[in-house]
């Protein structure tokens, strides 16, 4: 009896070749822990913070033959292509840290940057200079594009910063409809513009040859999506986005200009 | 039935990846950055992506290292791991369907990385509860 109980007890996975018991039952265990320790290493090894990269020029001499616009005090290897001229500039040229941003105003994180941005501007002054540029998604943001130029339209009456904050911080007033156009008439007329010239500078060459200029320039210096900053010509990692670590990379790029 | 259990054990895998994934672009860049090929996420940056301060991806994260335990430890003939494995399955597709319905219809944003891990949850489901019932 005990004898035919015990053999009923017998365990399943008794093996029909030889590999020792005590290894057949650990392995499982094995292999659980070898999975853990490398989606707990690779998630360590991806989320710590890398120190600002040198931006990704990798240029071949053939292919930028005109594109070396030295601005002397570029440090880093790829300078791209001019931007449209004259560019929108907050803080003095002479600042030591210059910070270059690559913005869609419809994108959420671009949106969720400014705030940070305008905290830094407040925060460093005169010792930052802060530039935007044009860099609308358009097949992934259906009103990037309008938004851009309404922001450029408004630089064409000396207003796009008050344009560049309407539009980002009513964000999500205006990206879910269906026409934003009179909602950006709106805040064309609320921030002073003379609203029939704005209506005729939306769609002309200059708005439009701004936008693309500013692109070429994005992409000549491998920018892929938006928020992308830089500072001083070296591209500031996302995750370094964030007011408090973005403060201290400012702060390290004041200290130390030339590095 | 081992073969079973080892297709769940490597669609565990495939989802633990993309959860990692998610957790990490939810931690290093609060959420992903627009690009032109993929949308940026409002799905990571909406409070839907938290629970009780825990970024839902970490949870699910757990959620398939879990099943990618006890699908291994099923293979190697651990009975208790197979009975836990088939209601886990069950309640992660439900809250794939809650999350897909917050994407489609609260939200109105749709996060592919969240959709591809509700795929691997839907496919878990067909090999560990539907193709069973079906012999």
């Amino acid at each position: 009896m005990v004898a035919i109980s015990s053999a009923h007890l017998r365990p399943r996975w008794q093996p029909q070749f030889e590999i020792p018991l005590y290894m057949k039952r650990i392995l499982p265990f094995i292999i659980i822990l070898v999975v853990l320790g490398a989606a707990l290493g690779s998630a360590w090894y991806l989320t710590r913070t890398i120190p600002a990269s040198p931006t990704l020029g990798t240029q071949s001499p053939s292919t930028s033959p005109v594109s070396q616009n030295s601005s002397a005090a570029q440090p880093a290897g790829n300078p791209g292509v001019p931007g449209a001229e004259p560019a929108h500039v907050l803080g003095p040229a002479a600042a030591p840290a210059r910070l270059e941003e690559f913005g869609d105003f419809e994108c959420p994180p671009c949106g969720m940057f400014h705030p940070i941005l305008q905290q830094m501007h407040a925060e460093f002054g005169d010792q930052l200079q802060i530039t935007f540029r044009e860099f609308p998604l358009v097949p992934t943001h259906q009103h990037a594009l309008a938004a851009a130029s309404a922001a450029e339209a408004a630089g064409l009456q000396g207003r796009f910063w008050e344009m560049h904050d309407l539009l980002y911080d009513h964000q999500n007033e205006w990206k879910k409809e269906f026409d934003v156009r009179p909602i950006f008439e709106r805040y064309a007329e609320q921030i002073g513009l003379d609203v029939e010239r704005y209506k005729r500078d939306l769609g002309s060459d200059v708005v439009a040859q701004r936008i693309f200029v500013d692109g070429k320039r994005g992409h000549s210096l491998g920018v892929k999506g938006t928020p992308t900053v830089f500072l001083n010509g070296r591209e500031v990692p996302f995750e370094n986005l964030a007011a408090e670590k973005l403060r201290v990379v400012i702060q390290n790029e004041i200290r130390n200009p030339s590095k | 039935m081992k073969k079973i259990y080892g297709v769940a054990a490597l669609l565990a895998l495939f989802g633990l990846a993309d959860a990692l994934y998610l957790t990490i672009e939810h931690i290093t860049g609060q959420s992903v950055r627009c690009t032109i090929i993929s949308g940026c996420s409002e799905v990571l940056s909406s409070p839907y992506a938290v629970v009780a301060g825990i970024p839902l991806a970490i949870i699910g994260a757990a959620a398939y290292f879990t099943v990618f335990s006890l699908a291994t430890l099923a293979i190697f003939g651990y009975r208790v791991a197979a009975t836990l494995l088939r209601p886990l399955i069950i309640a992660m597709f439900f809250v794939s369907v809650w999350l897909i319905y917050l994407q489609a219809f609260v939200i109105r944003e749709f996060c592919q990385y969240c959709l591809l891990s509700a795929a691997v949850t839907l496919a878990l489901l067909v090999v560990m509860v539907i193709v069973p019932r079906l012999r």
